[in-house]
């Protein structure tokens, strides 16, 4: 029992750390742009056929084709902001819709070039870390883990002691009083699209050996991060990290003890206490709802 | 003339807000602005930050056309605004905040000197510099927000209801450091529903009606004036 315990921990922590990157970063844009993007899930989908191009396909070193993913799929974001966000800029509604119309692209565009079979991306390593008969963690899994906690350490450095990381919390909290301090809400936006992008293209790169690798695998996580930003507040950066740690936990015990489609009821359910119970979230303040 | 704004209009969508307004601020002096609660005072301050789109007319600042440059770029030319409301980031800290106001500046040491001068002039916003700007009184937020304005160095500065809400006595210190302000060489927009406050510090002042300029003059002359007297300062 014990073990089962630790192994689904470490389970947890494995599924907590790529929702975190991937919620932070939806967050991230909601707060500083106020539009939902309901293509962040493809963003994710397209760093791991990064990782099946370069790495599986062309058969270059993983760490560069996750390089790669970040970069491309940061350089992705800003394409975003620039063709639709950015002219959409005060509807927040057009925003999101043409969110769900470049999520459909992405996904032709995958499906044209690579079909619509599962990839199989080879594994990097194939070690694992035996900790006791039955409590394992593959080596692949650790290195999602490290890298996830450097990747938000990161992000948290830079929100904090960077000038352009005041500039978007100041964004994210009162968008018209940031640009009447010379901020520009026009590169702020493209910072933030490119740190979103990027942090979902890492997440898919870095899974991508993990999981079954399919045009549409950006559904199954949208689901989850949007659960955890409206649990854990939404426009609060703090909030999504730890909403999402604590999110995946609940979510990978309840899988392992029932099964998963009982884990996204009480997902769901969760959800909606929230809502109805704090509907700025657990950790949201008042003034963005 | 160090501001001119010269016969604009704005709209929000059928609602005519502002209807050809024309002002002029000189060098050292405080301009005030009075009106009723929808005269568009706000609207004109927020048209030469450039938050709001001109139908018609033109603004200058220092000779050179601004009209519809984003806001960014007006901060850029050495307009500040205190907006309304203070808008204070309310989960930055006081230091983050009046940082915040610095963020177009490269010049770093006049800037650590300028925020050492904000602290020398709001002590009370030193000592609670690391805590975040919500926890802070409305009086507190909006010397706050006046700091930082201050921060961007700016050569002119608006100021939106810096009275609103505040207790009389924080009011006499408000007005005490818009004196100081223009004082220092910097003029001073000052926009007020408080019109006794207003006249008071200013030199010259214009009083809006329904998105027109309805009278202006000196600020002394405005408050002997009937109408002025009758209207806005309940005498
Ligand atoms: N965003 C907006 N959308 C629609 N109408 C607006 C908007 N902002 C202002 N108005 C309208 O424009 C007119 C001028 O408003 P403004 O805020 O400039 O008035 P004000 O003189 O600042 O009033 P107050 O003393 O209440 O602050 C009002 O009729 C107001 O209802
Ligand atoms: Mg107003």
């Amino acid at each position: 029992m014990v073990e089962l315990l630790a192994q689904t921990g470490l389970n947890a922590i494995y599924a907590a750390a790529y929702m975190s990157l991937i919620a932070v970063g939806l967050v991230l844009v909601f707060g500083v742009l106020g539009v939902i993007n309901f293509a962040h899930g493809e963003l994710f989908m397209i760093g791991a056929y990064v990782v099946v191009a370069i790495y599986a396909d062309f058969q270059m070193p993983y760490v560069l084709a996750a390089a790669a993913a970040l970069v491309f799929v940061g350089a992705v974001g800003i394409l975003m902001e620039r063709t639709m966000f950015g002219p959409l800029r005060d509807n927040p509604l057009g925003g999101l819709v043409a969110s769900i119309g470049f999520l459909l692209i992405l996904q032709a565009l995958v499906s044209v070039q690579f079909g619509v079979r599962m990839e199989h991306v080879p594994p990097v390593t194939q070690d694992v870390i035996v900790i006791s008969e039955k409590v394992r963690l593959p080596v692949q899994r650790l290195a999602v883990i490290i890298a996830s906690i450097v990747f938000l350490s990161l992000l948290w450095i830079f929100l904090r002691k960077s000038k352009f990381g005041w500039a978007l919390r100041a964004s994210a909290q009162d968008r018209e009083a940031a640009s009447l301090q010379g901020i520009s809400i026009t590169r702020i936006s493209i910072i933030a699209m490119f740190i979103g992008g990027a942090l979902a293209g890492i997440a898919g790169a870095l899974t991508a050996p993990l999981i079954s690798v399919n045009p549409h695998m950006g559904h199954s996580v949208i689901v989850a991060a949007f659960i955890v930003i409206i649990v854990g507040g939404v426009g609060s950066l703090e909030g999504a990290v730890v909403a999402s740690i604590a999110y995946a936990f609940v979510h990978t015990i309840i899988t392992t003890f029932w099964d998963g489609v009982i884990a996204d009821i009480v997902g769901l359910a969760l959800m909606l206490a929230v809502l109805i119970i704090k509907p700025t979230g657990l950790f949201g303040t008042a003034d963005r709802a | 003339m160090l501001l001119e704004v010269e016969n604009i209009a704005v709209s929000f969508g059928k609602v005519a807000a502002l209807r050809g307004i024309s002002i002029n601020v000189g060098k050292q002096s405080i301009v005030a602005i009075i009106g009723a609660n929808g005269a568009g005072k706000s609207t004109t301050l927020r048209a030469i930050s450039g938050l709001e789109k001109l139908q018609e007319g033109e603004i200058r600042f220092e000779g050179e056309a601004i009209s519809n440059l984003p806001p960014d770029r007006i901060v850029g030319r050495g307009i500040a605004h205190v907006p309304e409301g203070r808008r204070v980031f309310p989960d930055l800290t006081v230091e983050e905040n009046l940082r915040t106001g610095a963020f177009l500046r490269t010049d770093a040491e006049q800037t650590e000197a300028d925020l050492r001068s904000v602290f020398e002039s709001f002590p009370r916003l030193l000592e609670r510099i690391g805590e975040n700007a919500k926890t802070l009184s409305g009086g507190e937020q909006q010397m706050l927000a006046i700091g930082r304005a201050l921060m961007a160095k700016p050569r002119l500065l608006l100021m939106d209801e810096p009275s609103m809400g505040l207790a009389p006595v924080v009011v006499d210190e408000i007005a005490v450091i818009i004196r100081k302000i223009c004082a220092e060489g910097v003029p001073v927009v000052l926009v007020e529903q408080n019109a006794q406050m207003a006249l008071r510090l200013a030199d010259y002042a214009y009083v809006l009606e329904t998105g027109t300029v309805a009278l202006e003059g000196n600020a002394d002359s405005l408050l002997d004036n009937d109408h002025v007297r009758a209207a806005y300062l309940g005498v």
